[in-house]
């Protein structure tokens, strides 16, 4: 049965995900996405004239992305997500909401600690209502930004 | 051991053509030297045909040397490139990346050009030039451009330079099949890292730092063939690698490719350098091309880009796609081990540190981890530079240093 539409419910998913993800918590962030969670990253490239996907991950190949990490080479500088839930438009049958948000990502120097700008782009999420709480069951993560410098492994 | 001041600085011991002195990474009177001497006659690849589809597509490329170009794709279809220069008052004439323009117009002062550099209106020309300067006089300066080898549109300064396929030679001749049907660019990005040019080039020109990557040593360091491969050194300061299979299931979560490409063995993967900053780079299911662009000594652009078949069925190109993304994607798995090394080389290296020697000594008969491809780079540079890359200043003694 869904659950009832709760704004502050589904906001907290999306704040939650940013907080766990920044801090490395990639468990927990797991923890707040829908079994048939569907992760993309999007851009458009003006240059090529075409939508591009960056990323295209579902939840099994997100915990091997994860998994798979402390065995790269990565920079290690944390980042932190800020995201303002704009728009929360819940389905007519009550079973998910569309939420869009704004997102801002800023990188902190290990050493020195100066933060920089790291991208800007939108949460297109879809939550989840069945169940007991609000889950992620997609997110795409549309960037306007398309410069890293020299990247990062770790996704928004 | 640890070694002292002098000891740090001895030369190495090996043959003069094994080591660079680190100030050609590091020198701006080098830097401006390269442009003229390295990359303002040689042919650089400007875009892909597929990025200027139809008549008047135009897009923007900063040459290496410095120059701003435009390269448009004509009614008569063919593609020319100009300087982004207007003939007036020297502003520039297209701002945005790409676009469709039947006259290409100064937003300045109005003066109008079509698509083959002809002036064709300076707004009140009488009044103003009466006629001590007309249309005639304000052509847009044309720049050598030819398509070819995977439908890239190719742009040289030089006027009196070799044809492009003089400067190619027989170095893309292990692509040449593979690249014979159109192709279409689906990836675009760009990158900028504080660090030298040539060592994004050396990272392209040697296989030894596949110990940079978990990916490349379990899915090919570890895999039968890995250390057959050869380079090739080819006249112009080009180089090629053989190929090899990759076993790309030896990845966790990595599957075997599903989507290959016409001709290439399952899993294979030729690579190809292009003296002075391109890399032509067929792995598998995935064109990938590094175009790099210095912007001082010790910062550079790379422009990547992702091709596949211009005939891909939807699903054949989602394919390419996710395949391109796992290691060569702005959150691949390779392409930012790559980045975080060469930024840690411009770390280490900064304009004005003290020089060092930095060592290309690994002779492996040219196999895999001989460091071959790089002295080949080296040996071109340093010809064309007349600087001796491993002493570009003519003060480092070595006849009689130990």
């Amino acid at each position: 049965m869904p659950m009832q539409p709760d704004r502050f419910a589904i906001e907290e998913v999306v704040y939650r995900s940013c907080l766990a993800l920044d801090a490395g918590d990639y468990k927990g962030y797991l923890a707040l996405c829908d079994e048939g969670f569907r992760y993309t990253v999007t851009a458009h490239s003006p240059e090529i004239r075409k939508e591009m996907v960056w990323l295209d991950h579902d939840k099994a190949e997100m915990q091997l992305l994860f998994n798979n990490l402390p065995r790269h080479n990565s920079d290690h500088s944390p980042l932190a997500r800020h995201a303002h839930v704009y728009t929360v438009e819940v389905a007519a049958d009550g079973k998910s909401a569309a939420v869009v948000s704004t997102l801002q990502i800023y990188r902190t120097t290990l050493d020195g600690g100066a933060t920089e700008l790291f991208a800007i782009g939108r949460y297109l999420d879809t939550v989840s209502l069945e169940g007991n709480a609000a889950r992620l069951a997609k997110r795409i993560v549309r960037l306007e930004t398309r410069q890293f410098g020299f990247g990062y492994h770790v996704p928004f | 051991m640890s070694r002292n001041a002098e000891q740090w600085m001895l030369k190495p011991k090996f043959p003069q053509t094994h080591f660079v002195d680190s100030r050609i990474y590091t020198d701006e009177s080098i830097f401006r030297e390269e442009q003229q001497k390295v990359f303002n006659g040689s042919w650089i690849i400007g875009c892909h045909e597929s990025e200027l589809p139809g008549a008047f597509d135009y897009r923007t490329f900063t040459h290496p040397a410095g120059t701003p170009l435009i390269l448009v794709r004509g009614e008569d279809q063919k593609v020319r490139a100009f300087y982004n220069v207007c003939p007036h008052r020297g502003n520039t004439l297209l701002y945005d990346p790409v676009g469709n323009a039947k006259r290409i117009t100064c937003i300045f002062h109005q003066w109008s050009f079509d698509t083959k550099g002809n002036c064709v209106d300076i707004t009140r020309e009488q009044q103003g030039f009466q006629n001590r300067y007309c249309k005639a006089d304000a052509g847009l300066r044309e720049v050598r451009a030819e398509i070819g080898y995977g439908g890239f549109v190719w742009v040289n300064l030089d006027d009196n330079a070799c044809t492009l396929k003089e400067y190619i030679g027989d170095a893309l001749s292990m692509l040449e099949e593979y690249m014979s049907m159109p192709l279409e660019v689906f990836h675009y990005h760009k990158a900028v890292v504080h660090t030298n040019y040539k060592l994004w080039h050396d990272t392209n020109s040697e296989f030894y730092h596949d110990y940079l990557h978990y990916f490349n040593r379990v899915t090919g360091m570890m895999q039968p063939g890995y250390f057959d491969r050869k380079y090739t050194g080819y006249p112009n300061g080009h180089a090629s690698v053989g190929s090899m299979t990759i076993k790309y299931d030896a990845y966790e979560g990595s599957k075997e490719r599903g989507v290959g490409w016409p001709g290439l063995a399952p899993g294979g993967w030729i690579l190809i350098d292009i003296f002075p900053a391109m890399t032509y780079n067929l792995r598998t299911s995935v064109l990938r091309m590094d175009t790099s662009i210095p912007l001082g000594p010790n910062k550079m652009l790379v422009e990547f880009r992702g091709l596949g078949l211009k005939s891909d069925t939807p699903e054949e190109r989602a394919q390419r796609v996710r395949d391109h993304n796992t290691i060569w994607g702005p959150f691949g798995r390779n392409l930012h081990e790559d980045l975080l090394a060469v930024h840690g080389q411009g770390r280490a290296m900064q304009p004005g540190s003290e020089p060092h020697w930095v060592i290309q000594g690994r002779e492996e008969n040219m196999t895999i981890h001989d460091e071959g491809g790089m002295r080949h780079f080296y040996a071109e540079w340093s010809r064309r530079m007349e600087r001796e890359a491993f002493d570009p200043h003519g003060d480092r003694n070595l006849a009689t240093v130990a």
